[in-house]
This record gives C-alpha cells, structure tokens and sequence, in this order.
C-alpha cells in the first residue's frame, strides 16, 4: 500500500509542472485601439516596431492586474466599438476598447463601461501667428468674415462639441489622422483643430509654431468600453483602475508622458462616487421623449449628397476631356509624346485612387509652394478624381478612335482638310459616339468613388453617414440604407440619361461598310 | 492635266507600280481598265497623295509636283487635293453628317468658306446627282447608290479641276451602278474638269475619250477606246 501512496506522489511530483505550464499562457485580453490617433496615446517611437504611449502602458498594467495576455488589436477608431458587436473569437475581434473613449451618454446605452482612467480637456490649436483665431469666441460668426475651417477626429467628443457650440462660423471637416490634420493647420492649410490636450499638449512640442489658443474647455473621461454580457471582466477592470490610481501607477505613467495634470486628482473622487455619473436607463427613456432626430439627419445628408453631386459634375467632365487629350496623343502623336502619355495611362491606373487622392491634397503643396491655397480639400478632390478617371476615359477614347474605319480619315484628307481639322470634325464626333456606353458606366463609377474624398476632408455623403452612425448608434441599419438609397436614386438616372442619349447619337451611327 | 512619269512603288519589296507613265489632258475623260492587282487603285491613291511612292514624278497642272522617294510638304499635300477630288469604292461619307452636311463639309472645313454660302451650293449639287429631295438623310438612310451619289456631291463640292473615280461601282447592283455611271458620265461633260475612272465596267470605259488598260504595275496600251481590237481584252 505504502509502496502505492508513493508511486502515485511520484507520478503527481512529474505531472505538475506539466500542468502548471498549460496554466502559464494566460488568456489575452484583446484591446482595440486604432494607432493613427498616434502619440502620446499609442504611437511607435524612433523608427522602433514597437509601441509605446501611456495608453499602452495602462492596457499592460490592466492585463497584468487581472492576469490576462495584453493583445493589442489595431482598428479604425471609429468603428472599433462596433467589434464589441460581434463575439470576441472573430478576426480581429475585441474584449475592451481602450484609446481615447469618452464617456458618452449614447455609448453607455450601449456598452458597459468602466470608471475613468484620465480626465481630458479639449484644446483649440492654431498657428501662433494666425491673430484671427486666439480663442475660443473666434470661432463665433462675425459679419464679412470668412468661416474658419476646423478639422476634428470624427466621431469624437471635440467634433460634437465644435457642431453643437459653433454651429454657424466653422466650416468643419473631419478625419481619422491626427497627424495629418496638425500638419494641415502647421501649413495654414486650415485655420485650427479640437483636439483632447493630451494630443494637444504633445503636438505643441511637435510643431512649435502652433499653440492652444484660449483655455481648456469641456471636460471629460477616458473610459473604457466593454460588452454588456462581460459583467467579471468589467469588474476586474474596475478594480484594477482603482489600485491604479490609489497606487499611483497612474500618476507615475502620466507624469511620464507629461500629462499629470490637476484634474487628474478627481480620479480619485470618483473611485468613491456611483459610475456612470448619470443613469443609463433614465437617459434612454429620456431619449426616446427627445425631438425626432431624422429630420436633421436627412437635412445634413441630403447637403452631403449634394457635395457628392458637385464633386462627380466637377471632375468627371475634366476627366473625359483630360482622356481624350491623352488618347488622341497616343494614337496621333509622335512617339514622343505617345510614349509618356501611353506610361500616364499605365501609371494612373496601376495605383489606388486613394493613394493619389493623397498625393494631390497631402504631398502636392508640400512640393509646389504656394499650392495649398489653391487645393481645397475640394479642390483636391475634383483634380483627383479627375487624373484618376482620365486614364480610364483615355482607353475608352482610345478604342473608339481606333474602332474608326481608315476610310473615313483618308475620305476627310482627300477634301483637303488637316489631319487636326479631320481628326475634329470627322474622327472625334464618331468615336464619341461610340464610347457613349462605355464612358457612362465610369461616370456611375466615379460617382460611388467620390466617397474616397471623405480621407481629404471632404464631407460627402459616407462621410457625412459616417459622423452621423457614430453618435446615432441606435439607426446605424436605417442610416445605411438611406445613405445606400441616395446613392441608387442618384446614379439610376444617370443610367437613363446615358441609355436615351445612346438611343439618339445611335441614329448617327452605321454607314460603314 | 495630270502627268505621270515613270511611277515606281512597291510595298515589301513586291512591285505593285513598275513604270507607269501616262498623261491626261486638262478637261479629258479617262478610264483605267485592267484586272485586279494589276495596280489602278494604287495610282490613284498616289495621284492624291494618299500613298507615297518610291520612284518617279507626278505633276498635277503647271505647279503641284509629287517626286518619288520624297515626302511632300504638308502644303503642298493641301493644295494638290483641294485641286483634285476624290471618290472612293466604299464611299466613306460621314455617318454622323447628313447628305447636306458630307457636301457641305469640304467647302467649310477644308476651304472656310461660311456655312450659308456652302449650304446654297450643296443643295445646287445635290441636286444635280438627283438627291435633293434626301439631303437631311444620314448615310445610313441612303441606299448604297444614293451614297455614292453623295459622295460625288462632296467630291466636287470643293471645285476641283480633277476627279478621280476609284471603281465607284464596285459596291453596286447593277440598277444602281448604272444610276451612278449616269451621273459621272453627265459630270465629265462639263468644261475643264479633268476626269479619270478606275472601272471593271467595259460599256462604261469605252464612253471615255481616252483608255488606259494596266496590267502587272505597267501602262499596256492606251488611246482612243474605239481603236483598241477585241482581242486585246486583259
């Protein structure tokens, strides 16, 4: 029996560390951030893979104080919540949000969310010499002045609160990359931005010609978000964020990255007080009482469809012109200008519109002087969509002068006209004819890409649904379908214009033998 | 007139025009016959500077020379086909045009005269080929008689002092050949125009006042049609 007892101690003795090692990998614990919000939140310094910003540490501080994995999952800041929609085992799926997250009445509607881990201020940067805008009542309509252009996070606390306050003088945009924006304002490209003064206080250091103009305003919480359904991790959370800053982990992280400020004490006054400071449930009910919103909603995207209409008007008459140029020279012109117009076509096509989108509003002013005046983000958009397109149209163009008989040229040549007036009156008016349908269907094309200008500032209609779903969560399926929907009735006329004008030049079309 | 010196053309190194002289009086109605192949379209082509040539001279009245070998300047191309029209096998009118605006087309693009002015004579030679009556018919609209019939209204629209038929009929039933036949035939009686005809058809060619029958890139045998024995049909 001894022999036994002992036999079965050894065999625990040789187990043990096997199954202490299957306990070693701890389970992760998945936060979802987007890394373009950049420094000092989360951002990679020096050129290392690696990231860093006080954000990071927390979410490694966290992980280790309920004994999990940190897992960083990357995603676009705005629709990082939506993840936490789906189950966690998804690709790319998300325990918790972490980056930035205000504390938000309609957020809390939907997610469980912990108590706060830094109180942020919003910040209004400008350039240091734009005496125009030295504070916030700048911002304020002012008889024969022109609105100051603002660009914000979308989505964020600052683009709310920039709509709600200023609604008449600011011409605002929005976009996801912070760092763009500053450069835009460093280059007087736009008069300002709203940025929570962490990321303020961190670009003042990056560009010193800008400064926070005015005071902070509009406090707020950093929080995190979680699902509902996770009440244990929620808890864990909680308490670690309270070790945290009772410990003064908190502090020391913050001081590191410069943000310890004063207000950053009332974490600790509301570590004893109810979290959330208001009642979810009373909140829903009280709006469900609130004005219908889609009276608004249907006015701001009926003006961002417009946009969209102005934008595809705009650069799609340019394109085709811009394309036939091309195509005449590749099939007309000498080598030497065929060649390069031939390498246009190829390079234009072979890249992403986005990318050239980029190029013409972030890269172009940065090469010519001067350019940044001109190129609006409207602007920009147009002569993007614009270059993009007329490769496509050059093809087109090219087809049909190429579908032309030889007969009709030589016919044209033997009345004694130049090359150029026969290619004008005779060649061009017949293949025109013939790329009717092909170059219709760019058009419709074209029209669906101008939401590619939502990345340089301009608010069209996905954009401008965009900004809309992210504070009306709740229509997020409604929004998309009428935003779907104005896109459909937009482009379906179009396709009945292009088939009766196709039925008509048709008539001018057959004589050839 | 037009004269034709010891034309020489090849394309690949296959002749296609081995010494081709020939000389047609200004005013004169000339006919081309000979089998296919044997290079009649090609001289046409290089009597309107549609085609280079290697070899030879071509003089279209006193001052518009064409030397072999050489590229002719751009003006010099210009004034040689405002003086010498065109009408080809397949007709070529614009289809985008209707029959008034194909006649109307050379006056106004080629010579810049105003558009009422070209209007007023396009309808006059509409009308002499017998089209009046369809001159806001585009092409597709017209029969292939009627085409061609256009064709010779646009031709001569621009006042030429030559024409050059190149087998007007080829693309005909015989009905409207004849129509068309009629019409060059009644053409070649005005004045001074100088007219050559590029044709299969033997009825017609023996109504010219002089023949050229063409074989293998060479001139055979020209003069008056009614000199020329039976037996010597290529």
């Amino acid at each position: 029996m001894i022999d036994v007892r002992r036999q079965f101690a050894l065999l625990l003795v040789l187990f043990l560390p096997a199954v202490a090692a299957a306990q070693e990998k701890p389970e992760e614990l998945r936060w979802g951030t987007d890394p373009t919000g950049g420094a000092p939140y989360i951002f990679q310094k020096d050129g290392s893979p690696e990231y860093v910003g006080f954000e990071v540490e927390i979410a490694e501080y966290l992980a280790a104080k309920i004994g999990r994995q940190p897992v960083m999952v990357s995603g676009d800041w705005s629709n990082n919540p939506q993840q936490l929609e789906k189950s966690r085992d998804v690709e790319k799926g998300m325990d918790i949000i972490l980056n930035g997250y205000e504390l938000r009445k309609d957020m809390c509607e939907k997610y469980a969310v912990t108590r706060p881990y830094y109180i942020y201020r919003l910040a209004l940067l400008a350039r240091k010499d734009n005496q125009d805008l030295l504070g916030w009542t700048d911002l304020l309509p002012r008889e024969g002045r022109k609105k100051k252009t603002v660009c914000v996070l979308g989505a964020s606390v600052a683009e709310q609160y920039i709509k709600n306050t200023f609604p008449q003088g600011v011409d605002l945009s929005s976009n996801a990359d912070v760092a763009n924006v500053l450069k835009l304002v460093n280059d007087r490209r736009l008069d300002a931005t709203v940025q929570d003064n962490p990321a303020a206080t961190y670009f003042t250091e990056e560009y010193p010609d800008l400064q926070i103009a005015g005071e902070l305003v509009n406090p707020g919480y950093y929080v995190i978000y979680y699902r509902k359904g996770d009440a244990a991790l929620g808890k864990a959370l909680d308490d670690a964020i309270a070790s945290g800053v009772r410990d003064g982990t908190f502090e020391r992280i913050l001081r590191k990255y410069g943000l310890w400020n004063g207000d950053q004490e009332r974490l600790h006054y509301w570590l004893e007080k109810a979290w959330p400071p208001f009642d979810v449930e009373a909140e829903k009910d009280k709006n469900a009482e609130r004005i219908n919103p889609w009276p608004r909603m249907m006015r701001e995207l009926l003006r961002a469809a417009l946009v969209t209409i102005k934008l595809s008007f705009a650069s799609f008459p340019l394109a085709m012109l811009l394309g036939l140029l091309v195509a005449l020279v590749r099939v007309y012109g000498p080598w030497w200008l065929a060649f390069p117009a031939g390498l246009y076509v190829e390079v234009i096509r072979g890249t992403p519109l986005l990318l050239q989108l980029f190029m013409v509003f972030y890269l172009l002013p940065t090469v010519v002087p001067g350019l940044g005046e001109v190129l609006t983000p409207f602007v920009a958009g147009v002569v993007g969509l614009a270059i993009n397109y007329s490769a496509y149209e050059a093809e087109n163009y090219r087809a049909g002068l190429q579908a032309i008989p030889r007969g009709q040229m030589e016919a044209a040549l033997a009345l004694g006209m130049t090359p150029s007036t026969a290619i004008r009156r005779v060649i061009v008016p017949q293949a025109v004819r013939i790329v009717i349908p092909p170059v219709t269907n760019d058009f419709i094309a074209l029209f669906k890409d101008t939401s590619a200008c939502s990345v340089i500032l301009v608010t069209e209609l996905t954009r401008k649904y965009n900004e809309l779903f992210n504070f009306n969560r709740d229509y997020i399926v409604e929004l998309a379908f009428i935003t779907a929907g104005l896109y459909l009735l937009m482009s379906y006329p179009l396709a009945l214009v292009a088939r009766s004008l196709e039925r008509r030049m048709g008539a001018g079309k057959g004589g050839h033998r | 007139m037009i004269r034709v010196t010891d034309l020489m053309k090849s394309h690949d190194k296959f002749p296609i025009l081995n010494g081709v002289s020939l000389t047609v009086k200004r005013g004169e109605f000339a006919a081309i016959i000979g089998p296919s192949g044997g290079g009649k379209s090609t001289l046409l082509r290089c009597i309107n500077g549609l085609e280079p040539f290697q070899g030879g001279a071509i003089a279209v009245g006193d001052d518009l020379n064409l030397q072999g070998g050489t590229l002719p300047s751009k003006e010099t191309l210009l004034h040689l086909r405002r003086r010498v029209g065109f009408v080809f096998q397949q007709f070529n009118l614009f289809p985008h045009m209707t029959a008034l605006q194909n006649v109307m087309s050379g006056p106004v693009y080629s010579l810049g005269l105003a558009k009422a002015g070209a209007e007023a004579k396009a309808k006059a030679l509409l009308d002499r080929v017998g089209l009046s009556a369809r001159m806001h018919a585009r092409p597709a609209e017209l029969s292939g008689g009627q085409q061609q019939r256009v064709a010779i209204a646009r031709a001569l629209a621009v006042n030429p002092s030559a024409i050059l038929f190149d087998e007007p009929t080829s693309a005909l039933d015989p009905q409207m050949a004849a129509e068309v036949l009629a019409v060059i035939r009644d053409l070649a009686r005005d004045g001074d125009r100088t007219t050559i005809v590029v044709t299969h058809d033997m009825d017609f060619a023996a109504k010219a006042q002089t023949l050229f029958v063409m074989e293998a890139g060479r001139v055979l045998w020209s003069g008056p049609p009614g000199e020329r024995g039976n037996g010597e049909t290529p």
